[in-house]
This record gives C-alpha cells, sequence and structure tokens, in this order.
C-alpha cells in the first residue's frame, strides 16, 4: 500500500468540508476523483497533500504519518500540480523547474550533475524545453499549466497529485497531457491521483474514481462501475446518457440534448409508427413532446431506431436481430396499431424481413384506419424483395391513405386537422 | 549557461562592493573638517593589526580622533542600517508577495516610534538624563508590536498573509494616533519627537553600532539562510509547501528576522523611509527575483545607498543637517519614477 486515506474528516474553521473518507492507493494506480463542484474534492487532495492536516483520521505514505514527516521527505515522495494562479514573477521557466529540486538540495549546496539531468528530462516530457529561457510571467495559461507539471515531474516523486491540471489546456494538450501521465506510470511506475471535471477523460483514462458527493466519498470503482446514469442521477443531479460500445472501451457521457417532458393534452392521444434503421428518430421526439403517446413496431433489436425508443421509453415491438418479422410480433403489431389513432408509415426501404411491416398497414388501411405514409423516396428505389413490396405500396396508396413528404408534415397534420379526419375515436 | 550566470553574479557583487567601500571612504572623508581620502584610507588601515606598520607614518591625530570617534562608527551605522532595511524590505515584500510592503508593514514603525516618544516624554517628566534610553525603548515597543501583530493574526496554528498585513496596518494606526497624542502633550519635547521621527544618524556613536550589531546578525543570518525557500513561497505557500519548505515555520521564523532587523534599524536611527521599500525593486529589476542574488545585492546596494544618502545630508545645507529620511525620499523618489515608468512590464 503506498497511500492510505483512513477515516480523513476535514474542514476550514468550523465547518466539516469531507468526512470520513478513506482510500487506499497502490502503487502505479492511475486514480481519479470526480464530482460536482464543491463537494469535496480539492480538500481531499489538500489534505493528501499535506498542506490541510485533518481533524481526525490520518493520511499514511508507505505507513507513515505524512504529518509526522518532516515537508521535505514527503516532497521528495510526492509531487502536486494544482491550478496555478500566482506566478507573476520574472523566473525563467529554467528556474521554476529548477524549484522543484528544492527537496533533494541540500541547503547552500550547488545543483548537481543529477538534478540539472532530471530538469532536463522534466523539460523534455513536457514539451517545455523550448520555453526554458523564457519567464514564467509571459506565458499562457496552458503553458504555465506544463511548466507545472515540469516542476512536478523535476521532483522525481513516486506520487503525482494532480488537481484539474487540464482545465486551462486546449483540447490537444488535454489529450496529450493525459497520455503523458499514461506514459510516466508505464515508464516510471508513477502512482497518479487527479481530480478531473471531465468525466470523460476521467473515464477514458483513469484505472478507478472516486465519486465524491458532499464531502464524501459516494462511490469508488471501475469506470464501468461508476459511470452509470443512476449515479450520475444521483451525484450530478442531472440526466445523462452513458454509452459504452462493449466491455472492453470505457463508457462515456453524451448530454441528453433536450429534455423531453410529456405533456398530457386530455385524451390520451397514441400514435404507432412504423420506422427501422433510422427514420424514426425525429418523430418519435417530437411526437413526444407534442404529448403523443408514441409505440413503434415491428423493429430489430438493436436497429438505431430502436435504441431511441428504448432511451425515450416508448412501447415497442421488437425482432431479434437480423430475423424476419415472425406471426407472434405481427399479431402484437396489429394490436397496437389497432389502439393507436394514428399511424404514421415512414419512408424506410422494405427487404424479406420487414415486409410483413407494410402488409399490416395496407391490412389496417384497408379496415379505414387513418395512415399517414410518409412518401419521400419512390418505392422503387427502397424495394429489395423484389417488387413484392412495390405492389403493396401501390394498393396502400390507393386505400385511401393520406400522403406526406416529410416527418414534419406528418406532425403538422395531425395536430392540425385531428377532430375532422378521424371521426371513429371514442 | 551556468558558468555565464556565475562569472556576470561575480561581476555584479565585484562592483557592488567596491560601490560599498568608496561610499564608505567618501562618507568618512566629507564633513565639517574635510578630509583626504587617501588619509582615510590610511588611518582606516592603520587600525588594523598587522597593517599598522605601513600606514602610521603622516597622519594627523586630529584627523584620527575625528574619523574613530565620530565619523567612522557613523557610517559603519548608516551602511548598516541601509542594508538591514533593504533586507528586511526585500523581506516583507517576498514573504506578503506584495510590492507595497516595505520594513515598517508590520509596524515596527509605530511601536519604536511609541517607544521613543514615550522615552522622550519620560526623561522630560522626571527629568532623568536618559538619552541612551532612546533606542533601547524603542526597540522594546517595536518587538512588543510584532508579538502582538503576529498573535492577533494567528488563527488556529497558522499564519494567513492577509490577515497579518490587516492587523499590522490596524495596530500601525492605533499605534500612531498614540503617538500623535503623546506629541500633541509633549509640550517642549516636540522638536525633539519630530526630529527623532524623521530619522538620521547625527551624533551616533560606537555604542550604536554595538546595539545594532548581535540584532543585525542574527536577522539577516535567518534571511539568507531561508532566501530559497523564499523563492518557493514566491509561487504560492500551499506550493512552497508542496516543494518541501515547512511554510508556517519558515514563515514565522522570517517574520521574526525581519522584524527585529526593522526594529533594530528604527531604534538606532528613527524612521527613514523609502530605503526598505524602493531598493528591494531597484534591485529586482536589475537582477531578477532569485533570493539568493537579491538579498545581498539588495543590502550591499542599500547600505551603499543610504551613506551616499546621509553624506548629501551632511553637506547639503553645511553646516548644518538634513534629516536622512528627507534626502533619500527627494533622492530616491524621482528616481525610482524614472525606472518605473521606463519599464514598461509589471516589475514584481
Amino acid at each position: 500500500m503506498l497511500l492510505n486515506v483512513l477515516g480523513v474528516t476535514c474542514g476550514y474553521g468550523t465547518s466539516i468540508v469531507l468526512k470520513d473518507a478513506s482510500v487506499q492507493i497502490n502503487s502505479g494506480d492511475f486514480v481519479g476523483i470526480v464530482g460536482p463542484n464543491g463537494s469535496g474534492k480539492s480538500t481531499l487532495i489538500r489534505t493528501i497533500s499535506r498542506v490541510l492536516q485533518p481533524l481526525y483520521g490520518k493520511v499514511l505514505i508507505k505507513g507513515e504519518d505524512i504529518y509526522r514527516l518532516p515537508a521535505a521527505e514527503v516532497a521528495k515522495e510526492m509531487a502536486v500540480v494544482t491550478q496555478e494562479r500566482g506566478l507573476d514573477f520574472p523566473f525563467t521557466v529554467r528556474d521554476v523547474v529548477m524549484m522543484g529540486r528544492l527537496p533533494h538540495i541540500k541547503r547552500f549546496a550547488r545543483e548537481s550533475a543529477k538534478d540539472l539531468e532530471a530538469v532536463a528530462r522534466a523539460l523534455a516530457l513536457t514539451d517545455t524545453i523550448l520555453l526554458a529561457d523564457r519567464q514564467i510571467n509571459e506565458l499562457s495559461g496552458g503553458e504555465k499549466q506544463r511548466v507545472m507539471l515540469a516542476r512536478a515531474l523535476a521532483q522525481e516523486p513516486k506520487i503525482l497529485l494532480l488537481d484539474e491540471p487540464t482545465s486551462y489546456l486546449d483540447l490537444n494538450y488535454q489529450i496529450e497531457t493525459m497520455e503523458l501521465l499514461v506514459r510516466l506510470r508505464r515508464d516510471y511506475g508513477l502512482t497518479i491521483v487527479m481530480v478531473l471535471h471531465d468525466l470523460n477523460l476521467a473515464s477514458r483514462y483513469c484505472d478507478y474514481l472516486l465519486v465524491v458527493k458532499q464531502g464524501a466519498i459516494y462511490a469508488i470503482g471501475s469506470p464501468h462501475q461508476v459511470i452509470t446514469t443512476d449515479i450520475i442521477k444521483k451525484v450530478y443531479g442531472c440526466e445523462v446518457r452513458v454509452e459504452c460500445p462493449n466491455s472492453i472501451e470505457r463508457p462515456y457521457i453524451v448530454f441528453n440534448d433536450e429534455q423531453i417532458s410529456v405533456v398530457r393534452k386530455g385524451n390520451e392521444r397514441w400514435v404507432h409508427v412504423v420506422g427501422g434503421g433510422g427514420s424514426g428518430v425525429l418523430l418519435f421526439r417530437n411526437l413526444l413532446k407534442s404529448g403523443w403517446k408514441v409505440s413503434t413496431g415491428v423493429v430489430n433489436v438493436g436497429d438505431s431506431d430502436w435504441q431511441e425508443a428504448c432511451r425515450l421509453g416508448l412501447s415497442i415491438v421488437e425482432a431479434p436481430p437480423f430475423c424476419n418479422v415472425g406471426t407472434n410480433e405481427v399479431r402484437q403489431n396489429k394490436e397496437m396499431m389497432q389502439k393507436a389513432q394514428y399511424i404514421i408509415m415512414a419512408g424506410i426501404p422494405f427487404g424479406i424481413g420487414n415486409v410483413q411491416n407494410l402488409a399490416c398497414v395496407l391490412e389496417q388501411a384497408e379496415k379505414g384506419n387513418p395512415v399517414i405514409v410518409i412518401d419521400n423516396i419512390d418505392i422503387g428505389d427502397r424495394d429489395y424483395t423484389g417488387g413484392k413490396a412495390t405492389e403493396l405500396y401501390g394498393n396502400l396508396l390507393k386505400s385511401g391513405v393520406r400522403t406526406v413528404k416529410s416527418e414534419w408534415e406528418a406532425i403538422h397534420l395531425m395536430e392540425g386537422d385531428e377532430e375532422k379526419w378521424h371521426p371513429e375515436v371514442s | 549557461m551556468i558558468h555565464d550566470n556565475f562569472i556576470k553574479r561575480s561581476a555584479i557583487f565585484t562592483v557592488l562592493i567596491i560601490v560599498l567601500l568608496a561610499s564608505l571612504v567618501v562618507g568618512v572623508s566629507i564633513g565639517a573638517v574635510s578630509i583626504p581620502p587617501s588619509e582615510v584610507v590610511g588611518i582606516l588601515f592603520s587600525h588594523i593589526p598587522g597593517f599598522d606598520r605601513y600606514w602610521a607614518a603622516g597622519l594627523s591625530p586630529e584627523h584620527e580622533t575625528i574619523i574613530m570617534t565620530m565619523r567612522f562608527p557613523r557610517v559603519i551605522l548608516t551602511a548598516l542600517v541601509g542594508a538591514g532595511l533593504a533586507l528586511s524590505g526585500a523581506t516583507f515584500q517576498g514573504l506578503f508577495r506584495n510590492p507595497m510592503a516595505d520594513p515598517y508593514v508590520i509596524g515596527v514603525s509605530s511601536g519604536a516610534a511609541l517607544g521613543a516618544v514615550v522615552c522622550i516624554m519620560v526623561q522630560s517628566v522626571w527629568n532623568i538624563p536618559i538619552h541612551y534610553g532612546i533606542p533601547g525603548a524603542a526597540f522594546i515597543f517595536a518587538v512588543m508590536t510584532i508579538l502582538l501583530v503576529y498573535n492577533l493574526a494567528r488563527v488556529g496554528g497558522r499564519v494567513p498573509v492577509m490577515t497579518l498585513l490587516l492587523a499590522g496596518i490596524a495596530v500601525s494606526s492605533l499605534l500612531s494616533a498614540l503617538v500623535s497624542l503623546c506629541m500633541f502633550f509633549s509640550g517642549d519635547q516636540l522638536h525633539q519627537v519630530v526630529f527623532w521621527l524623521m530619522g538620521g544618524f547625527s551624533g551616533r556613536g560606537w555604542d550604536d553600532v554595538y546595539m545594532f550589531i548581535p540584532y543585525g546578525v542574527i536577522g539577516s543570518t535567518l534571511i539568507f539562510i531561508y532566501s530559497r525557500e523564499l523563492n518557493a513561497m514566491l509561487l504560492g505557500e500551499e506550493p512552497a509547501q508542496h516543494l518541501g519548505v515547512e511554510v508556517e515555520r519558515v514563515k514565522r521564523r522570517l517574520l521574526i528576522a525581519a522584524a527585529l532587523l526593522t526594529g533594530a534599524c528604527v531604534s538606532v536611527s528613527g524612521l527613514i523611509g523609502f530605503v526598505g521599500l524602493v531598493i528591494p525593486h531597484l534591485v529586482r529589476m536589475l537582477f531578477g527575483p532569485d533570493h539568493r542574488i537579491l538579498l545581498p545585492a539588495v543590502a550591499l546596494f542599500g547600505a551603499a545607498f543610504l551613506v551616499i544618502a546621509d553624506v548629501l545630508a551632511r553637506v547639503i545645507i553645511a553646516p548644518g543637517e538634513l534629516p536622512v529620511g528627507i534626502v533619500t525620499a527627494l533622492v530616491g523618489g524621482p528616481f525610482f519614477i524614472y525606472l518605473l515608468r521606463r519599464q514598461k512590464n509589471a516589475m514584481f
């Protein structure tokens, strides 16, 4: 065990900011600390970095209480990179990086060859060699941040603590910094503990994450365990989507682009969408927003319309991937179509697998149920059944359905003349 | 690279030392009785064991008395005070990371002034001839002020610099009010009080040098010891802590060192403004912010500057004498403003 945080409680004055936090960090770990603003992430880093003595509890480095060790001893083991603000003094970058050697150089001693070597290496690793003779107060925020990292590396620590080290960096240097940390861990066995705001960066690079909420550690676990819609909702109080293509890739967060709150206007209005292959995506969202209850079918599991329908919580009639629509699904699909006030037929391609859907819609249309056909692509260009679909489609158009040219037109149609056009709805 | 720096630094310090020595010789040679510099050097060397036999011939005993009992101690004291004020000014500026800081920033000056004023008044009321009590009283009051300010600023084992600055300002204005109150009731002694407050080296002798030396040595040694920690603390207290600096301990020791130094300066020479504020800035503009170079350079520069200012104070209205504080401000102010205007980027 390299670093052991044991039941640490800290605060400023009388207010407690962090309660009873315990973490064990092993040599070579890459740990991310995430959590909302003011949750105590930075306080945790400050306690671990021997700046803020805990009221209760201990921080042990290799089994020794860091608050009992001399500061210089701790500085040889552990370097810290924070968001620097000071740095207004005309030191050269080389001077600042050389300050990283402070715990290693005896008082009044000159810098040794080893110190110069460590500084040169730190400059090279952080891509700051070209800045070495410039004055630190003349650098940009991102350059300063890299110099701070170089100074920390010049300390030749075993543990590197970072408090939002990427917040001043552009996208390129954010990723480069993270890649550099990965390399340092691999090549030098450096242990890395970092506070990160960007959950996707945290998920992508960290072995495990500490989720801090209201001054307590809420969860510790691998990105797969911790980056979930549920935990993010509970910790940050916001709805996001977590996507994870497979168990090898790290999960990542996508913001819900819009909040869909279903508005019910009196009677429940139900529309059934026959779609597939992404044709339904636009319809689903906008229909929901207009207060419709939406169902869809038959779609294959894994289809993009299926994924979207699942996210939005629609009623779905689904078939297994790459399978033809079976009799059971057809029956369910018909039941839904019967119940719905409208059936929308999107301009989808037809193959052997889904031509059954077209047949169902035709059956409903012939029964006199209201059907809207989005006829935006010529049926000849999307018939992969050897003419069967074209024939059914032709019959469908002749059965008295409404045809529109776009999804929006379909929605407007339903919103506009719903009462007149659908007299048999009870 | 390092070699270049080393040569450059050596050259800088050689020049500074020569300037200081020259100003000392000029300081000794100029006065009511003008003594040629060559004779000054001769008389000084004749007092160094081993050199005396080469220089003893042809020296005027009157001049020797003037130099050894009056001018030399005065010039030495002036140099020491100049070095002390500049050094403690540089320390406070570094410690507070604040360009406005000067040796008097945490109220040492007001404390010393109150001590001196109280002493002068006590002497007059009870008619006690304790003229030499003034430095002692000033020093005691200065130290008590530091302790008061430090303890007022302490919050749970830490001394945040901002609190310290504010406590210093508050205590300082309180003590200044007390000084004004004393002056209001001082009557006949008003002139003496005002004259002391303006600062100067008129009539100072070896006693003052001896009184200054222990505090000067302790204070400046501590400051030199912690010069690299001061560098790290320029980055901020937390980053310094991360680099292995025991920030609170270093801060406490530096505060005490700089305050002792200032207290010693004030008690032997009154309130001499400007040196402690401006010399560190000037040297920083020339040599950069590295305290390992800055601090010795500041001490040499401050010493030479105050010796020259004291020479001017003696010659401008000769045979009368101006308070040296007026000269430092009159000479240094415009020069500093010139530098400030010429230097386009921030200097601190």
